[in-house]
């Protein structure tokens, strides 16, 4: 994950994994109370300013004091660093109260000033911070340290969540940025060898305290090797080298439940979504007759009623992933709409709804109303085995319709530059990961004059009354301060995208995970980090 | 060749059992059986099922039917190819035959890894499996030539100073007469080039399929059922798996058996 409220088009190619490139694992010998387990690559900074890849976020996590902790199992914004905090009625005030004796990871003192000069930087144009566009405007932003414990952040206007930005921002002491060797989080950066691993001593004045009054973290450390290898990570695992594997692709995960299923968890399903939707861009060099179709809710209906989703959970998934009719999980617990009607699916439901458009069998082809038969290519990704298998279910389950489907696999660069420049293709089956529940993330696909409005991007005016119906309560909920409106406007967007299916969604990749037995304290989330989001809470069977 | 040869007869026996296997009722080599996804073998899948439930016995002969028919047709082009361009290098001006043997060179040195690639990318997207699978081959015989050609050049060259051709012009054999009196004494270099080229391509074509870049789905190949040995976990689900692999290098074998005997 790039950033926190980001939501990422998964560009991975997800290269198949080979058996035979055994990296250096264990590199270095596990310390007493020490928690173990692997990132896939050399984290590219230890500033936690400057955080822009997942392995960095992940060490960022783990070291990092923030003023408020947005806690991935209820899915709420909890006070970490700060004891308190209240936002303005007009939203463009928030001001934090310090916890009291707080302290760095080297027995200084932290006060509002280092809070101040923390969030300062990180919105200083100078340390080119990426979680600084989350505050909209971070030129127009001001921050005061009125007392010792006091600090207020001045927004130009105002931001929708802005609490969960808090959550990514380290404190650290004024004028002393250390790459996360002095901290206020759980841990500090202690060694790091490249390619090897990086290792976390415990930070011994985080401020934190479980209910006994015993000082939070609980863990002596935690070693983060760098492995990418889920093979060899798995045998490790099973031999009590890493403590966790915080995901797991379906095919590792059923090996691994063969072998010890103790070990293995699915979560159910996770906020990503796997889709496909076809070109209805005006600008596309696609025959006029196609995109007539392409822009046909019938012919969208149909296509999604024809494609039998728990086959392609159960096929191509393993069974971890969860037919999907929303753009919005059901791990999203606030913002799912959990009445969302859905159109009738079944092949004789989508032959109804063809029919009625014009289009007709003939024999076993489908023509439209001019007698074109009805054949498209389905673009996806090399080497993702997943879409691979759902793009030749779907090819089969759309051929018992009469339509003949072409199934292509083209490399990232390639499949973009139709996506995103010449706009030279039928339909597309590619996921979004979604790593923040707030709807308000994905504006950029949502609104018609954004270039990631896949099907129809960049529109100077909405196409379609429905598009101007999502338009309008996408910009609502965004600048609603009622959680109830707001709810009540994503409900309804979702509503309009089940009607129309302009994105044909197929299945939510289950969350899977795979815990040692030995580690304590664990309480899998389906946000991300999902086994460690605790790590305070976390430790070893024995070791204390 | 005569058809006494064993290993002639196996590739034969293989042949018929192949299309047998594809021309039995109910036997689809695109057909989903979605409740015997990666089934072990049994009555009706004799080699179990893929990840899709597709019958992996029925896919690997329509895999190997395919394969041998897009490499003897690309082969015999190939050798067509190389017998006109090495004759004509040979019997032509000396220009001619030095700029051809330039031209087999620069073929000989083209990455046709990226040339093939950029083949595939510039196909219409709705390009079907059927006519990406004959691309391909017609790519692989495009590139295929120079090499033969070379051979079938410097073989033309010893004949174009033989005793008998010299008799042959001084007694006045016209241009057409040379060249034909000329490809039949090239035979015992062309057949073997024939048969030499027909695995090397049954090969290409499955490596160019392990890398996605061969026949399209769901049209079976070689390579698209070797991409499965990527997948570690599906390894140790069945052994099954193996089988396209081992009946590829069988075939390979026996096709090379073929080529050393003839």
């Amino acid at each position: 994950m790039l950033s926190a409220r980001r939501i990422l088009i998964v560009f991975s190619a997800l290269l198949p994994i080979g058996p035979a490139t055994i990296g250096a694992a264990q590199a270095a010998p596990r310390q007493p109370g020490e928690l173990a387990w692997t990132i896939g690559y050399d984290p590219k900074t230890f500033d936690p300013a400057k955080v822009d890849d997942e392995e960095s976020e992940t060490v960022r996590y783990l070291t990092a004091g923030v003023l408020l902790r947005f806690n991935r199992l209820s899915q709420k914004v909890e006070p970490e660093l700060a004891q308190a905090w209240s936002i303005s009625p007009d939203r463009k005030t928030i001001t934090f109260s310090l916890r009291p004796g707080l302290e760095f990871s080297d027995g200084s003192s932290l006060t509002a000033r280092d809070v101040a000069w923390s969030l300062r930087r990180v919105l200083s144009p100078v340390t080119a911070a990426p979680v600084a566009e989350e505050f909209v405007s971070p030129a127009g932003v001001t921050v005061d340290a009125p007392n010792d414990k006091t600090v207020i952040v001045h927004l130009p206007q105002p931001v929708i969540a802005i609490e969960k930005v808090f959550d990514e921002i380290a404190i650290e002491p004024a004028g002393r940025p250390s790459e996360g060797r002095v901290t206020s989080g759980p841990f500090v950066v202690a060694d790091y060898r490249r390619s090897l691993y990086v290792r976390l001593h415990r930070n011994p004045h985080f401020a934190e305290k479980d209910s006994s009054g015993n000082p939070f973290p609980y863990a002596t450390g935690v070693r983060l090797d760098i492995l990418e290898n889920t093979e060899q990570e798995i045998r490790l695992l099973q031999r009590g080298d890493y403590d966790l594997i915080d995901s797991l692709p379906p095919d590792y995960f059923e090996l691994l439940r063969k072998r010890a299923p103790a070990l293995v968890r699915d979560l159910g399903p996770s906020l990503n979504t796997e889709q496909m939707w076809f070109n209805q861009a005006p600008s596309s060099p696609l025959p006029a007759w196609e995109r007539e179709w392409f822009q046909s809710r019938a012919f969208r209906v149909a296509v999604s009623q024809a494609i039998h989703r728990s086959d392609l959970a159960r096929i191509a998934y393993l069974g971890h992933a969860t037919p999907a009719y929303s753009f919005i999980s059901p791990a999203n617990t606030v913002w799912y709409n959990r009445s969302l009607a859905t159109p009738r699916t079944g092949l004789e439901a989508a032959k109804t709804g063809l029919a009625a458009a014009g289009f007709r069998l003939q024999g076993t082809v489908l023509t439209d109303a001019a007698g074109h038969p009805v054949k498209f290519s389905l673009l996806t990704n090399t080497g993702n085995a997943a879409r691979e298998k759902m793009a030749t279910l779907i090819q089969q389950d759309l051929a018992a319709l009469g339509m003949q489907v072409t199934v292509v696999t083209l490399d990232f660069p390639a499949l973009i530059e139709r996506l995103m420049h010449t706009q030279d293709y039928e339909a597309c089956l590619l996921g979004i990961e979604n790593v923040d529940p707030e709807p308000n993330a994905m504006m950029n696909i949502w609104l018609s004059s954004s270039p990631n409005h896949q099907w129809n991007p960049s529109e100077k005016s909405p196409a379609t009354p429905w598009e101007a119906e999502i338009d309008r309560l996408m910009n609502l909920q965004a600048a609603s301060a009622m959680d109830s409106e707001r709810k009540q406007a994503i409900d309804r967007v979702q509503q309009i995208v089940a009607d129309q299916q302009p994105f044909i969604y197929l299945v939510y990749p289950n969350a899977l995970v795979a815990v040692s037995p030995k580690l304590l304290g664990v309480q899998p989330a389906v946000l991300e980090p999902r086994l460690t989001w605790n790590i305070e809470q976390l430790r070893i069977q024995g070791a204390r | 060749m005569r058809l006494r040869y064993p290993i002639l007869w196996l590739l034969l026996g293989l042949f018929v059992a192949a299309s047998v296997i594809v021309s039995m009722p109910g036997a689809g080599y695109a057909r989903q059986d979605r409740d015997a996804t990666l089934a072990p073998a049994s009555a009706s899948h004799p080699a179990g099922t893929d990840a899709l439930g597709r019958d992996r016995l029925v896919r690997v002969a329509a895999a190997f039917l395919l394969s041998l028919a897009g490499s003897v047709i690309a082969s015999a082009l190939t050798t067509v190819a190389a017998a006109g361009v090495g004759t004509l290098a040979a019997f032509g001006r000396a220009s001619m035959g030095w700029s051809s043997m330039v031209v087999c060179d620069v073929f000989l040195a083209l990455p046709w890894m990226f040339l093939l690639m950029m083949v595939r990318s510039a196909l219409p997207l709705t390009a079907s499996p059927a006519r990406s699978a004959t691309i391909t081959f017609l790519v692989l015989a495009a590139l295929g030539w120079p090499a033969s050609a070379r051979a079938v050049y410097h073989g033309a060259l010893q004949l174009k100073s033989s005793d008998w051709m010299l008799y042959a012009r001084a007694a006045g054999l016209d241009r057409a007469g040379i060249v034909r009196h000329v490809i039949p004494s090239l035979f015992h270099l062309l057949v073997p080039q024939f048969l030499i080229t027909i695995p090397a391509f049954v090969m290409a074509e499955a490596n160019l399929g392990a890398l996605g870049l061969g026949v399209g789905e769901p049209l079976p190949s070689w390579g698209g059922m070797l991409f499965e040995l990527n997948n570690s976990p599906m390894l140790m689900q069945t052994r099954w798996v193996y089988f396209p692999v081992a009946l590829l290098v069988v075939v390979l074998l026996l096709l090379e058996g073929v080529a050393v005997e003839a």
